[in-house]
Order: C-alpha cells, then structure tokens, then sequence
C-alpha cells in the first residue's frame, strides 16, 4: 500500500464540479486525493440555474455561491480561476492550461459543462469556437456577466426580447416582466416549451403569459439583429428582424436557445464524443479508463450495443439534478468508497419556475384521449378561462407523463407519482381535486358529533346542559367540561346556547 | 369555585405542559352534578389557573384520577414463578433477592452487565438519583432512557447551534403576541390541548403555519385565513427546511445585522441551501411553491412586527436525520434572526411530562447532573465531590437507548436491567426484538404501579407510587420547574423509587448517601447542578411553594432565566452557530414509496399517553378510542379493497400490525397513520426501525415502508 495521494484534475468549476469538490473534501483533507479544479470565469462556482433571478434582481450574486475559493484553498484543493485547459495530453497524463502551467493527473474529470446555442442570425457570429464576444445588448444568460445585462435592462424598465420558447427563456421572460421590463417572447413553432407539453397546454401557458403582459410572438422565423448607434455612438442592438412582418424592436435581446456540450478539448485529445463525451456508466471516457466526464458535458453510452439505457442517448441530459447525483457518485467511485454502477435516470421532469405561472410536465404527453396509442391511457382536464390545464398518460395504471398548468398542488403530486414511477388512483380526478378548498365546509348536522374533542363532549350533551339552564360558555363548560382544553370551541358553544335560547 | 381545605395543587402526571390543577380527596368532593365521569367516588380534579393552561384540561387531565385507586393497581412487589405466574413477596425479600441478582451479574460478567432504563416521567428527584444509583451503587455506565425517543435530536441540534438545550428558551405566554408561529411535525390540539391558546394572536394574524403528512387537528386551526398548512411527504422535512432558508435568503429575509452580530456560520449554510431552490423543494416534498414562499413571507413579517416563532416537534425530530432537521429549523430561525430576541425565537415542545428534567440530571448515558458531560473531567471532579467519591468511581459513557436495549441478553450485553417509568415493550422501535431481549435476560426489574406489557415480562415488579401520592419536582416545557405535591395517601405496599434506590444502595454497600426524602436528594441535585448549564442552585422547595416563577438556569443568588439569550448564546464567543446540513441517503433507511408500499407515520391521539399503560386503564378513554385505527385516504384504501372500519394487515420485515382501518381524506394518499398507543398486533412499534440517528441516537419513528391489505372477513 503506498501512500501516494491520487491526483485527481476536474476541468471546469461550474456547480456539478463544485458538488464533486465538496464530496472529495475529506479525501482531500485525510491527504488521499490531491484535488486540482480549474475554472475559465474568476468567480467560484455559483447556482447557474439562478442566474435569471440574478439577472432581474431577485437574488443577490453572494446568495448564488455554492463555493469558496479561499475555503478550498485552506482545506488544500489546488483551485485555478480565470484560466482553461488548451490541451490534454493523454500518453503523458497532462493537461496544458491557457496561463502556460502544465498539470499531471491520475485520473481527470470533465466538467466543463455547455455553452449557449448562438443562432444563425445575420449579424452574430454563430461560430461555437468564436471567443468573441457578442453584440452589445445581446446576451446568452449564462453567467454573472450576462446577469448584469439583464439586471442593467430591467432597471431601466427596458424592452427585452427573449428569442427561444424554451424552458429557460420562458423563466427569464417571465421575471423581467414581473420586476418590470417589458418583454417580448419570440419562438418558432406553435407554441412555447413545444418539447415538454402539448398543444392544449400550449394554448392555456400562452394564455397565462399574455396576461402577465408579456407579448408572445409564435411561428416566428428571425433572421437577423439589427444593431444601431447608442448615446455613445457604439453599436448595440435595437431590433430582432423577421423574414416575415415587423421587427421586434427592443434594447437587450436575450438568447434562450439551447445550449451546446463543450467538448472540444475532448475531442482534440481524440476521445470519443456525440453531442457530448462519450462515457460508459461509470462516467469513464469509451477508451480512456483514467479520463471521466459528468454533468451538461457528459453523455452517458455505453460500448454495449444492447444496452437499453443508452439505446435512446441522444445528448446530456443538461440537468441540474442528475448532474449533482453523477458527481457524488463518481466521487465515491475515485476514492473506492463505492462499487455499485451509477443507476440511470429516470426522465426528467420538466418544471417552470415562475411565480404565478405553475408548469410542469414530463413524459409521453402529446397524445390525446381518443388517440389509438397501444397501451396508452390520457385522461385530460382543461378549463381555458381559467387557465388550468391537466393531462395524464399511463401505461398499466402507472404514469407515464404529465402536464399541469395553473394547478399547483395537482402538479406537485403528479410530479411525486411520477418520479416514483407509482400508480394513479383509479378517480383520476381526485388528482385534480387537490387544488380546490382545502376542507369540506359543508358540516354535517349529527347531535351526536363531537363539538368539543379535547373534552370528548358531543353536541347533544352541550344542548341537554343548555337546556337545564346554562346559558353561557363559562356555565356549560362547569357543567360538560366543553370548551376547557383548547378553547377551540367556544365560538360554537356560543352558538349551540343562542340557538337554544333564541325565540323560537 | 371555593376550594376545599383538603385540596392540593399539583400538575397534571401526563405530557409536558405540565397543566396546573387541583386534586381533591374523595370524601369531601363536591358534587358534580352532570360531569361526565363515572358515579364511582375518587379523588376530583380541577383545572387551576396558571400562565401554561389557563384553567384548560384536556381529557385526559380530567380523568387522570381514575388511576389512583384502579382495581389493577399492583400493591405489593410480584415475583415471577418458575410458571411464570407473578406472585406477591415481602419487601425485604424482593429487596434482598435484587442486591443478591445484582452481585452475582457483576461478579461473572462486570458491572456493565447490570442496566438500568428510566424514563422522561420521572420527578426530577427520582431522575437525578436515579443516575446516581445506577452509577455508584450498581457501578455501571449502562444507563438510558426512554428519553432518547422524545427529545434527543432537538437537544443535541440545540446544544450544537445554542450551546444549551432548554426547549422553549422563553415562557409560553411569549407566543401569544406572536404574529407568526411555524409548527414543524407537532399537533398539539391533540398532545397538549391547552396549548393551543397561545396559537390564538397568531391565527388571528393569519400567521400559524402547520407542517405535517396529516391534515391534523392542529392543521384545521390554520383554516378560514387563520394560516396555512404545509403537507409534506415523510421524511422530506429537511428538504423543505432547507427550501425554506433558501427563500429567506434569496428574497431578501435574511437578518444581516443579526446574522453579523449573533451568529457564525453563515456563509457556508447560505452556500449549502443555495442548492434548494424553491422548484426544486417542491418536485422531492410536494410541497407548492406558493406556500413555501408564503411561509417564509409570514414569518419574516411576523419578525419585524408582533413577532415570529419556529416550533418543532416529534414529527420532524423522530428522523434518522433528526437532528440535523432540527438543525435545519434553527438554521431557518437564525437566518431570519428569531433567537434570542424578546419576542421572537425557535423552541422544540417537549413530550413527556419531565422530558426537560429527565433529560439534565444524569439518567443520559452521556450525561452527569447539570447537564453536565459525563467525559469532562472537570464535570466528574465537581459531581464526584457532591456525592463525596473519587471521580475515578463514576463510569463513563454507557450507550444509548437503541443500542442498550438492542444488547440486552446479548454476549458483553446487559444481564440483569431496571426499568423505571418506561414501558418499552410497547414503546421502543422494533417491538418484536426489544421483547426478545426482554426475554434473553437474567433477570429483570421493573417498577411500575401497573402490569404494563413491560412489567408482564419482568421477574419481579416493584409497585411504587403516582403522581398525586409524592412529592418532588417536575421541570416543564418551558424550562420552568414545578412542585408536584402529595393529595392523597398511597396504597399500602406501595413504595416511593427513592425509597428503593436507598434501600437497595444500602444493601449493595454503595458509596455516598441515598435519601428517600425527595427534599433531601433536591437539596443534593441543586449542588450536584451548581454551575451546569441547566443550574438549579437557586431554587428550593419554599421558592416553588410561593409560587415564583423559576426558569433554569437559576444559580443561587440569581433570579432565574425566564428568557435565555437576549444578551449572548452560550457558546463561548456568545454567538449562536449555523451548521450547513443536507440529506443524504441513509441505507439503513427504509426507502419509501417502492412498488405498492405506503409510508407509515406513527403518532398520538388526544385520548391516550405515551403506550397507553395508564390511559387505556381509564374506562372514559378507553371507550373513546378502545382499539388502534389506521388512518388511510379512501383513495389508497380503494385500489386494496379496503373499506372504512374493515380490518387490515399493516405489514413489512420487521412485523405486522392487525386492526380497523379508517377512511379520511386528512392524509396523504401515499401516507397511513397509526397511533403507538397500543400494544400487542395493534403495536405501531413492531413496525418502526432500530435504525438510528448517528449524533443523537434517535431512532426512525416517522417513516416506515409498510404494506396495507384488506384482512378477509371470515
């Protein structure tokens, strides 16, 4: 047994790397791990999927830190910010970083996560390689930078264009307009989060977002930006231009188009990667045993062409989640705490955070009630004047997918049975049912029912003692014991004696 | 109402409310002309005016007096035959047949081989010396207590973050001015009814938010605008505490200036709850968002106006993460900047009716009188002195309850066992194995006044005395101590647990001194406490009598502590510690929600106590709620086939549970309620894990997978 530290690199320091950090601490500190993590922004890893709250104000930078540099530092994690890895050089287990230091590894982990999705408009530059920055009053929303953007925008009351109905537009649309921008949402296809829900729930959100006072564009084909001279004589951007109709003028554009795997040092070192690095279900690249990837980077597919996880991998899943669980993982992995393989994700749930706006969905949901889908069942609730939608699929009673709009508690249960995969109660409407009145007020008119429970005193005792003369709460309670624990019903004592001594 | 002359002042026997009352001997009662009660002539009881009840009983204070003279009393010590038929024998002769048991334990297999479990009803008198018998008269470290099932996540969380475990740092009528309260896993209208009067400024602001898998009589008090009420899946509590620190954070809650001034910590809980966004918490608690984001709304504002409470109780406690969930509700309370101020701050409700004395004079394994640590070495040297030994006598620590018991009969394990004011057969997870040891002993002692399920397994039964026949001292919910008085005459053959220590201390030639005068052994607990953390030098027999209020800590010369930490918390710097806690997947864990399993969640009814050894002997109680109910939504209770009051099978690895079910709609669909009032098939116990909690000991109550099926009719 040698006591040679193993030293492990992590490329990349955004929340995934910062979870496998954390978990890695204790091996850091007993001196079994000697623990390199490299991050391209200067700024320790922080909640990215908060960075639109960010952006509109809703949250402060310091708020969103998941890490602490100088804690790492003094724990005895080597932490390299504001620089990245140019090359990996896999024959001599070295990776070569942008500021010309050179750093061996035993084992290096990928975490480098993915970048924006910059569309083919005439007038940006759609290059993924390009490290140039884009236009100003342009921005992806990916990092603090680009929350200053918005933060900038939305203090001024700006008109923001969000192009892209995806998930993470919508949210950032939605919390520019409720902290006072004035936003335009522009997407192609009929309708917005078009990958996650159905066209009936299309309509319902679309609904919900206009009258929050965003202006919803759909079908839309744009085609370029149009950059005008500011105050200060610079070029920033001032509409989002359409093959057909008007340009949709605006002061920021946000970018909400998808993100892209940043593999790029992977494939250059001549590993295997699709959308994004290859790995098997240990997160070990196809062919390199000391090389792993996990997070938005990671695509997890296996050598074993039977594999029925990986038959429909078609990219990272770009979850925060399963991000979190590979990174516990594969840090218990590399210290040999752990032998079991990483279990496969279940699908995701997709879940809007907005306020005001509830969404949530996964799974098979575009097929209709009367659809002949084998084995499929939809059983579907939607009342568009009030803005509430519900779909369910199952297959052998057990969920298969889901759409709540506008029904909070529906959509927290259904997202519940889904993720365990149970079994919907046959009355699927007892599911909608959670969001109505939380009680049943009808109350039943039974002399026998319990008025006071801490006494255990029923009504027709209270009744017999007003009878023979009590005739307030105090003298009924002497005589019944009602009303002597909580107080709770005192109100209703009250009303039993009136009742009995009113005119009849 | 005029009182009688021969009418005593005492407090009620059951939970930690410790209501004030007035019992009156028989002959001379007045007549109750249309009280509910049986005709048959006992003592009567009367609600007494005092800051906690305010005259309120509930139930089972009312009937409370039944016991006194029940015909199933146990009068005389009972020794089991060879038939296993328990049979009376004199005192001297059970007496000298332990002393003997004792030393013959010790002399093949140690010391430790002797145990001893007490309880949190114990008076303080009987708790401290109980410690002290334990280990200087039986020489043994192998002490615990039914305790470790109540409290002890909260005081461990409490300990860590205050630096001192008092569960209501405050007096209970603090609460009334209150905006806001946030009661986490606690239903106290069915626990403590009287209670619920200090809930009533916050339900008028709207303000009471209620946690739990149940819409449960405490959770109707949030209706008709009074609060909100948060449904939880089991063992999601942390998640949405953490969700909830997260909000208070993010949205701008958080008390910077106090944060800053009181506390440590911050940074690395800001940073550790930066990962449980509001959605997040949602789609793992089902909890909405909305009211997650309601919640901290109310009580930030609460804070800043009439003031905001953060209340916890078994429900979120009773965890193998419970103390890091109690944790997490400090955490919240910090961040908001509650504790330690006049008229905000968190408490946990204590259960038992001397949960909070039980726990600081030395019947914990870890524990000497004081609250002090058994393994500080000038701890030892100041209670050795008191009790006139050398520290080298006094054992160590000894182990916790899950684990004591669990070594019962076993090699190394306990052989011979006291059992005091504890009925664990009934009470103790993993019923079927606790009795198991039980069965495995040598022997077995336990003092009870009746044959509890526990006492029925015991080699010899000692009868000691009730509540209304001793004197002593009780320290309630709110850390404020109270005179426990004797009304009445006990049986004849009945012995006070003093009386038997000193007795049995004699015989086993024990060093220092055993009272059986609870005066006398208050007097020694007040020096043996001087200069703990929980200090009760100050207080005496005649300051209780006049009726002063007394908050520990009380040094001699003090007033007491009605607030504690208004000026500094009492960790060294005087700042209150935030530690970052997440969940994690503990495989001892029953993992919920597998296939066709229910979650169970086991809890009280407001007719019954504890294991229902005394409440199922009172014949009002008992015909109120005579048998075990398992609470199921008709949904879950549909798609099994099981009617409403039809007869199911609770069932998973560890037992099965037989008995009525009982349709509501006040529970979760995935969740099923049972009550651990009762014992034999209906023992919710035999269904809970010995899994435990790794800094407090406390075992998993509140989260067991079982399956429900519908038991044929014939």
């Amino acid at each position: 047994m040698t006591n040679t530290p193993l030293h492990i690199v992590v490329v990349g320091y955004g929340p995934v790397a910062a979870r496998f950090v954390d978990q890695l601490l204790p091996a850091v500190r007993s001196g079994a791990v000697a623990l390199t993590v490299i991050g391209e922004e200067s700024a320790a890893a922080y909640n990215r999927v908060l960075v639109a709250d960010l952006g509109v104000g809703r949250t402060t930078a310091a708020a969103i830190a998941l890490s602490d540099a100088a804690e790492l530092v003094a724990a005895g994690v080597n932490v390299h910010l504001g620089t990245r890895v140019l090359r990996l050089d896999r024959a001599r287990q070295q990776v070569r970083l942008a500021d010309g230091t050179s750093l061996r590894y035993s084992k290096l982990v990928f975490a480098t996560g993915a970048r924006p999705v910059v569309p083919p408009l005439h007038g940006l530059n759609p290059d993924p390689a390009a490290r140039v920055a884009l236009p100003r009053g342009v921005t992806a929303l990916r990092d603090l930078a680009d929350a200053a953007q918005l933060s900038d925008a939305v203090d001024r009351k700006a008109k923001v264009v969000v192009l892209g109905g995806g998930i993470l537009g919508l949210e950032a649309a939605l919390a520019a307009q409720d902290e006072g921008a004035s936003v335009t949402v522009v997407h192609h296809g009929t309708h917005a989060l078009a990958r996650s829900i159905d066209a009936g729930a299309g309509h319902t959100l679309a609904a919900a977002l206009r009258s929050s006072g965003i202006t919803v564009i759909s079908n839309a084909r744009s085609v370029g930006v149009q950059l005008s001279p500011g105050h200060d004589g610079e070029l920033r951007f001032s509409a989002l231009l359409q093959e057909s109709g008007a340009p949709v003028e605006g002061d920021l554009l946000v970018l909400s188009c998808g993100v892209r795997p940043r593999v790029e040092v992977a494939a250059g070192a001549g590993l295997a990667t699709d959308r994004g690095i290859l790995v098997d279900h240990r997160l070990a690249a196809l062919h390199d045993p000391n090389v792993f990837a996990m997070g938005d980077c990671a695509q997890v597919r296996c050598l074993d062409s039977d594999c029925a996880d990986c038959a429909a991998s078609d990219g990272p899943l770009g979850l925060i989640g399963p991000g979190w669980r590979q990174a516990e993982w594969l840090a218990d992995f590399l210290t040999g705490s752990l032998a079991v393989p990483l279990p496969a994700e279940r699908a995701p749930v997709m879940m809007l955070k907005a306020r005001g706006v509830d969404v949530a969905a996964a799974g098979e949901v575009q097929a209709g009630p009367f659809d002949p889908v084998p084995g499929l069942s939809v059983s579907q609730w939607a009342d568009p004047e009030h803005g509430k939608y519900v779909k369910m699929s199952t297959r052998d009673g057990v969920l298969a997918g889901f759409i709540s709009v506008g029904m909070p508690r529906t959509g927290a249960e259904l997202t519940l049975l889904f993720e365990r995969g149970s079994e919907l109660p046959a009355d699927r409407s007892a599911l909608l049912r959670l969001d109505g009145p939380d009680r049943d007020t009808a109350a039943t008119a039974d002399p026998a029912r319990t008025v006071c429970r801490c006494a255990g005193v029923a009504e027709e005792t209270i009744t017999a003692a007003a009878a023979r003369g009590c005739s307030t709460v105090a003298e009924v309670s002497a005589v019944t014991r009602a009303g002597t624990g909580c107080g709770g019903c005192h109100g209703e004592l009250k009303e039993l004696i009136e009742k009995h001594f009113a005119p009849a | 109402m005029t009182v009688p002359s021969n009418a005593t002042d005492t407090h009620c026997p059951y939970c930690a409310l410790q209501c004030a009352m007035t019992v009156t001997p028989a002959a001379t009662g007045p007549a109750r002309a249309g009280a509910p009660t049986p005709a048959t002539p006992g003592p009567v009881i009367t609600g007494r005016d005092f800051p906690t009840n305010r005259g309120g009983l509930c139930r089972k204070g009312w009937t409370a007096a039944a016991l006194l003279g029940h015909p199933e009393r146990v009068t005389t010590p009972l020794l089991r035959g060879r038939d296993g038929i328990h049979r009376p024998v004199p005192w001297t002769l059970a007496l000298d047949l332990i002393a003997d048991q004792v030393q013959r334990t010790r002399a093949s297999h140690g010391p430790d081989a002797v145990g001893v479990f007490g309880g949190g009803g114990l008076t303080n008198e009987k708790a401290y010396q109980l410690g002290k018998f334990a280990r200087l008269a039986l020489g043994t470290s192998r002490i615990d207590y039914n305790g470790r099932f109540c409290m002890s996540s909260a005081a461990a969380a409490g300990n860590r973050a205050f630096g001192l475990d008092r569960g209501l740092p405050f007096p209970l009528e603090d609460l009334d001015r209150a905006d806001a309260v946030l009661l986490l896993g606690s239903n106290v209208a069915e626990t403590m009814p009287p209670f619920i009067q200090h809930l009533q400024g916050a339900r008028a602001a709207g303000g009471l938010v209620v946690v739990d898998p149940r819409r449960t009589a405490t959770a109707d008090f949030t209706a008709d605008g009074a609060g909100l009420h948060l449904a939880p899946v089991p063992a999601t509590d942390l998640v949405l505490l953490l969700g909830l620190s997260h909000i208070a954070i993010h949205d701008g809650f958080a008390d910077a200036g106090f944060v800053a001034s009181r506390t440590a910590g911050y940074q690395a809980v800001a940073r550790s709850v930066a990962q449980w966004w509001p959605e997040r918490v949602q789609s793992i608690t089902g909890v909405p968002v909305h009211l997650l984001r309601e919640t901290v709304r109310l009580l930030a504002q609460g804070a800043r106006g009439g003031g905001s409470y953060i209340l916890t109780g078994r429900g979120v406690e009773q965890h193998v993460d419970g103390t890091d969930t109690a944790t997490a509700a400090i955490n919240l309370a910090l961040i908001l900047g509650l504790p330690g101020s006049a008229n905000s701050g968190y408490g946990t409700l204590t259960g038992q009716g001397n949960g909070q004395g039980g726990r600081e004079h030395g019947q914990k394994a870890d524990q000497l009188p004081g609250y002090r640590k058994i393994t500080d070495p000038a701890a030892r040297k100041h209670v050795a002195k008191v009790w006139g030994v050398d520290p080298a006598l006094i054992p160590g620590p000894g182990l916790p309850a899950v684990e004591l018991l669990a070594s019962l009969g076993k090699p190394n394990g306990v052989r011979t066992f006291f059992i005091h004011g504890a009925n664990v057969a009934v009470s103790a997870p993993n019923a079927s194995q606790v009795l198991k040891g039980l069965r495995a002993l040598d022997f077995l002692v336990v003092c009870d006044f009746f044959m509890s399920e526990t006492a029925q397994e015991a080699d010899l039964v000692l009868p000691v005395l009730q509540w209304a026949e001793e004197e002593g001292t009780m320290t309630n919910l709110e850390g404020r101590v109270l005179r426990r008085r004797a009304a009445l005459t006990p049986p004849l053959g009945a012995r006070s647990e003093l009386w038997i220590m000193a007795e049995l201390a004699c015989r086993l030639n024990a060093p220092s001194v055993f009272s059986a005068d609870p005066e006398t052994v208050f007097t020694e607990l007040r020096a043996a406490s001087a200069g703990g953390l929980a200090d009760y030098s100050g207080i005496d027999y005649a300051l209780l009598d006049s009726g002063e209020p007394a908050y520990w800590p009380y040094p001699a010369g003090s007033t007491g502590t009605p607030r504690l930490f208004l000026d500094a918390f009492a960790h060294p710097d005087g700042r209150a510690v935030l530690t970052p806690v997440s969940p994690s997947a503990d495989p001892a864990r029953d993992p919920l929600f597998t296939g066709a399993t229910l979650a169970l969640v086991t809890g009280r009814l407001l007719e019954h106590y504890q294991s229902g050894a005394q409440t199922r002997r009172v014949a009002e109680l008992a015909g109120a709620v005579p048998r075990a109910q398992l609470l199921i939504h008709p949904l879950a209770a549909a798609s099994r086939g099981i009617s409403d009051g039809g007869m199911v099978t609770v069932a998973n690895t560890r037992g099965t549970v037989r008995c009525q079910a009982k349709h509501s709609t006040a529970i979760r669909s995935d969740t099923v309620f049972l009550p651990f009032h009762f014992a034999q098939d209906e023992n919710a116990n035999l269904l809970t894990s010995q899994a435990i909690d790794p800094i407090s000991g406390m075992p998993e109550f509140k989260a067991s997978a079982v399956t429900v099926t519908a038991l044929s009719q014939n």
